[in-house]
């Protein structure tokens, strides 16, 4: 059975949904949204999920549309939080995992969604960072990822501006902060995984086609490699098939490069 | 904050917009591309209204049109795009780079706690984050306080009282009762915290019919009501009509250049009005985005 990069990529995002677990995505997340159904029709049949836009508990949706505030995504969900109820619970520390992404992420999981070249004079400026500003402070883990891991990208020594909060800003460590959360676990790339035993990144996990050198050169900080560097687990077979059923629009594929959907593996 | 009474608040379009003062802080219902306001967007911008400062959670297409229009001075919204469904947004961000608009991004949980602090009638109140990002750097109104009993620092923000929320509707009655579908998204925050709402609504029905589906917005925070069908278009209103995915593309692509946004806004908004704005979509495709019920494929082909 062969498979695609962004297969192989959402089944690793959806392993960081623990079983039993309250998990929420945001907007403009489309790899994540597709990795917590993947997670909830597979080995986390107990998680409670929060749909990003729609506050939908649970929800099964057909299909995974493109944009997130839309009732496609509340289909078969068993209850509609209100907007207030899902921030309260995230802030008063009751969600346990929330997927991130960045357009610059830092070696400590700091992200900026809001600016390249920082404000108020923005070289670039991006959507904006939703909750995440309050509610990375609070969850207890944060699951990063970014399909945007090339020379001078994503992941940069120091972050235009810091929207979303990882373990350390200039100011201070989360503990220095005050902030109860644990911070960014895991860092999913579309060249490997790394993990922050010592609240910076370290790369654990590489694509069975990508060197460490090419993690090297693509990487905008210098970072230590786990002693044992393994490979990101396989999917299984069912798994593939669940996130074609899950999103047969491919939504998940507009996070990636042409180049990169056109890696290709096999089972 | 404001209460309206009266049995009939039912105008037109150009009256309730009308209401909007220039300067003004207005709240935008809805979200991302979900029942946004738009025939008051679009009705603003025929009046030619400036200098407004607007307030809200995610955003896309309500925005991007506002500041396109040269009607925003300052943007206080936590998010302003069109996600991974037609990128970034194309007025915002070239007035961004340019600082012709200010951009005081906030968290969609930092705008809720300002509501909440003026619903309350409080002076302020603390948020669990923003200390130590740069959105704290974008906000000089922020203060940090220690918390008399624990002895920890948070940020403190002021509340946000709009001088109006725009929000749009499925269902309302001609005293202002308005029925909406989950997510509310802000919108019950903006009516109480704001000193009016002016709503539009896709129809006037009976306050019995009203009341049967439920309400979510109470007659006496709402100023000014109009029935403008299709008045989310190309945001969606559920159950009546899916967002128009393609329209949406379209005014981004314009948008590219600011001719192009020039070229949308004279052919869509300003050279016509909303009855004109509905006959250059058509009936039937506007009718097609109602036609998301009759199966999941029919629905899937909204988003090709």
């Amino acid at each position: 059975m062969r498979f695609s990069l962004d297969e192989y990529f959402v089944v690793e995002l959806a392993r960081a949904v623990g079983d039993a677990e309250v998990t929420f995505h945001g907007f403009a997340s489309p790899c994540a949204t597709v990795a917590m159904h993947v997670a909830k029709r597979s080995h986390a049949p107990s998680a409670l999920l929060i749909e990003g836009a729609m506050y939908a508990v649970n929800p099964y949706p057909d299909f995974i549309p493109p944009t997130s505030n839309d009732h496609a995504l509340k289909q078969g969900a068993v209850y509609s939080m209100r907007f207030e109820e899902a921030f309260d619970m995230s802030v008063r520390g009751e969600v346990d995992n929330m997927f991130l992404s960045g357009v610059q992420i830092d070696r400590y999981g700091n992200t900026n969604v809001t600016a390249i070249g920082g404000m108020p004079t923005p070289k670039v400026k991006m959507g904006g960072g939703g909750g995440g500003c309050n509610i990375s402070a609070t969850i207890e883990r944060l699951t990063l990822w970014t399909t945007n891991h090339r020379p001078g990208r994503c992941l940069v020594d120091k972050c235009d501006f810091i929207t979303d909060i990882g373990h350390r800003t200039p100011e201070g460590t989360r503990a220095e902060l005050g902030y109860p959360g644990s911070g960014p676990q895991i860092l999913i790339t579309e060249l490997g995984v790394f993990d922050f035993p010592d609240g910076e990144a370290r790369l654990r996990k590489l694509f069975p086609d990508v060197a460490v050198d090419t993690v090297k050169e693509s990487t905008g900080f210098d970072f230590p490699i786990a002693s044992d560097l393994g490979v990101v687990e396989a999917p299984s077979r069912r798994q593939i098939e669940l996130v074609r059923q899950v999103d047969p629009l491919g939504v998940r594929r507009r996070e990636f490069r042409p180049a990169d959907l056109q890696r290709s593996f096999h089972l | 904050m404001g209460v309206h009474l009266g049995a009939d608040k039912q105008t037109d379009l150009e009256t309730a917009a009308g209401l909007v003062q220039p300067g003004s802080m207005v709240a935008l219902g809805g979200g991302l591309s979900a029942r946004l306001p738009m025939a008051l967007v679009r009705q603003l911008i025929r009046d030619g209204i400036g200098d407004l400062h607007v307030v809200g959670s995610a955003h896309s297409i309500d925005v991007d049109l506002l500041v396109a229009a040269g009607s925003i001075s300052v943007c206080e919204e936590s998010y302003v795009g069109y996600e991974q469904d037609h990128g970034l947004a194309p007025a915002f961000r070239r007035a961004a780079q340019e600082g012709s608009i200010e951009v005081r991004e906030s968290c969609c949980d930092t705008v809720l706690t300002q509501l909440r602090a003026a619903e309350m009638g409080l002076p302020f109140l603390p948020v669990h984050g923003v200390k130590g990002t740069g959105i704290e750097s974008l906000h000089p109104e922020y203060r940090r306080v220690t918390c008399p009993f624990t002895g920890q620092i948070f940020v403190a923000v002021p509340p946000l009282a709009p001088d109006v929320a725009l929000i749009h509707a499925p269902l309302g009655d001609r005293s202002g009762n308005l029925h909406l579908e989950q997510p509310y998204v802000l919108d019950e925050r903006f009516a109480t915290a704001s000193a009016m709402v002016i709503a539009t609504v896709d129809r006037i029905a009976s306050t019995d019919e009203v009341q049967a589906a439920g309400i979510v917005i109470p007659f006496y925070r709402v100023a000014a009501i109009a029935e403008v069908p299709f008045g989310a278009h190309p945001s969606s209103c559920y159950p009546g009509y899916a967002y128009d995915r393609n329209h949406i593309g379209e005014w981004v692509e314009s948008a590219a250049t600011p001719s192009g946004a020039e070229d949308y806004l004279s052919r869509y908004v300003t050279g016509t009005d909303e009855a004109g704005y509905r006959s250059l979509l058509g009936a039937q495709r506007l009718e097609r985005l109602g036609s998301y019920t009759e199966s999941t494929a029919a629905w899937m082909e909204m988003f090709t």
